[in-house]
């Protein structure tokens, strides 16, 4: 029977490290149910649970963005993380206001597009890595991405495109950013159509060749923002 | 040589006059003559025409009586919506949950949905070609159909919250395939390209693809050979070097090679596999035909077994010069 990979976890007693780490593992795991139990009992040990939690999170997304180093990334084994962190973000605020420390960024599948799968994956890992992601949904027209990277004062605007007519509708982001004196906005670009061009091709500041690598670039960019 | 026999003696490492030639256009075919493209997915005969014209105007050893890759989920229920100058795409799945594929009933391809018009082309264009050049019919592999008849993340998840269900899911979508298949076969298709994009290392590990999609393949690879067809062509996007040990587990005769795969790696991995790709296919609208050239270069030595083409299809807004720079490089490739 197929099972997704496993992480290898400690097996110690349960002090807080094996705590944080038993968390780690369910999540890289894919393993929803055994996430939220572990969360739960990391967040009842002490006052700094919850942030505990949140960091678990990071760290189990900086594991997985590491597996995608080696040449082994997958979307099914990143979505079932990701489904993971979601559940226990969830868990933890189930208003769904998770502090987004990282600060806004707006996420898109432009129009003529509908394949959300990539999308919604990036949207899941940058949650978990501590963004506040605003979801602009699949088929979705510039001028609504450019009034959301607005209305929340996003520092960056991300587009996945998996078929080629998005290229041109790429083009077009920077111009209208300019519009709008929104210059300052980075833009990502990424998908399996998206990811064939330069970023001076799309016009946009990086393309990303999977969602981790996107992450990496907007912490770099915040890293060296003056 | 004619364009069949150069394909069959690529895919049986036996010599050819020149290096055979089989870029991916399909839809481009319907924009280059100036067609709507919904026309073109509709009409039979219409499709049959451009495709006609297209292996004309570049040279090639083939021809796809292919529609899109929505034509079995359509024919079995799922609503679509057609978006002007571009391919249709699903608007409703007709399957809300894995376990509602046990009400499906197995299309009759005569008429159901668009199928008819898969073979109407396929029945026409053997009929223009006979066996003088490779008429190549298409279906959606397993893992793709299920996912278009449930929703790709539907279908990942089911996979592994309801093993069970999603395998009667992936059984139902190779039935389709078989059924749809060899239908095109018997209406004069040489082979069928099985398109499976979602059974890419870039979408599910290379144990999965070993566990759940190896035997399916197989089945319909062998299937459809047995119905007449000259080969089992395999169609995957994407880094398939996890995966191409399995094909030939899979019965694979033919292998697709997209554009990010090094064919020479590929080659040792599998020797006695026939591949075909791999130029960029973004490079048909974003670069020249210098480019094209330059892309060809180290595809034109590889040897018996390989048949010069494009990673992936090659886009509707594709500049024609690129696709005709292709010949043109098979060309120079092919000097004594």
């Amino acid at each position: 029977m197929y099972e997704p990979a496993q992480v290898a976890s400690s097996g110690g007693p349960p002090t807080d490290v094996a705590l944080d780490a038993a968390l780690v593992a369910c999540l890289m795991e894919g393993d929803s149910q055994g996430a939220l139990a572990e969360a739960r009992r990391l967040k009842g040990t002490q006052a700094s649970g919850e942030r505990r939690v949140l960091q678990a999170l990071e760290r189990a997304m900086d594991g997985m963005s590491e597996k995608c180093t080696t040449e082994q990334f997958n979307l099914l084994e990143i979505m079932l993380a990701g489904r993971a962190a979601t559940a226990v973000a969830h868990d933890l605020f189930p208003q769904d206001d998770v502090p987004g420390t990282k600060g806004t960024v707006v996420i898109a599948t432009p129009e003529g597009d509908v394949h959300d799968l990539g999308k919604n994956l990036t949207r899941m890992v940058l949650a978990a890595k501590g963004f506040h992601v605003v979801d602009c949904g699949k088929d979705c027209p510039l001028p609504v991405m450019i009034r959301a990277v607005a209305q929340e004062r996003a520092f960056a605007l991300l587009v996945s495109g998996l078929i080629s007519p998005m290229v041109v509708m790429v083009r077009q982001l920077r111009p209208l950013l300019r519009e709008q004196g929104l210059a300052h906005v980075r833009v990502l670009a990424g998908g399996a159509a998206l990811k064939q061009c330069t970023a001076e091709v799309l016009n946009v500041d990086y393309v990303a060749s999977d969602a981790f690598d996107g992450a990496r670039d907007l912490e770099a960019f915040l890293r060296e923002r003056p | 040589m004619n364009g069949l026999e150069r394909i069959l003696a690529a895919r049986a490492f036996q010599p050819v006059d020149r290096l055979p030639l089989l870029p991916q256009v399909f839809g481009h075919a319907a924009v280059a003559r100036g067609v709507d493209l919904a026309r073109y997915l509709n009409d039979g005969a219409e499709l049959a025409r451009c495709q006609a014209a297209a292996r004309e105007a570049y040279d090639s050893d083939g021809v796809f009586a292919l529609l899109d890759v929505n034509v079995e989920t359509e024919a079995l229920g799922s609503r679509l919506r057609y978006p002007t100058g571009n391919y249709p795409v699903v608007e409703t799945y007709v399957l809300e949950h894995p376990d509602g594929v046990g009400a499906l009933r197995l299309p009759d391809p005569r008429r159901a949905g668009r199928m008819p018009v898969a073979l109407e082309a396929a029945r026409l264009l053997r009929a223009h070609l006979g066996d003088r050049a490779l008429v190549a019919g298409c279906v959606v592999g397993p893992m793709t159909l299920a996912c278009q008849l449930l929703g790709a993340e539907k279908t990942l998840f089911a996979a592994m919250d309801e093993p069970a269900a999603f395998e009667r899911l992936l059984e139902f979508a190779t039935d389709v395939a078989l059924a749809f298949g060899t239908a095109q076969v018997e209406a004069g298709a040489h082979l069928c390209v099985v398109f499976d994009p979602s059974a890419s290392p870039a979408v599910v590990p290379a144990a999965f693809f070993r566990e759940f999609l190896v035997p399916r393949q197989r089945r319909l690879g062998l299937g459809l050979k047995a119905a007449g067809a000259l080969a089992h062509w395999l169609h995957i996007a994407g880094p398939v070097e996890p995966i191409l040990p399995l094909y030939p587990g899979c019965g694979v005769d033919i292998a697709n090679l997209d554009y990010c795969v090094d064919p020479v790696r590929a080659r040792a991995l599998v020797p006695e596999l026939c591949f075909e790709g791999n130029v960029r296919p973004l490079a048909f609208v974003d670069s020249g035909p210098e480019a094209i050239l330059q892309a060809c270069r180290p595809l034109l030595d590889l040897g018996p077994g390989f048949i010069l083409s494009s990673g992936c299809e090659i886009p509707l807004e594709a500049r024609p010069e690129c696709i005709r720079a292709l010949a043109q490089a098979r060309d120079q490739g092919s000097r004594p």
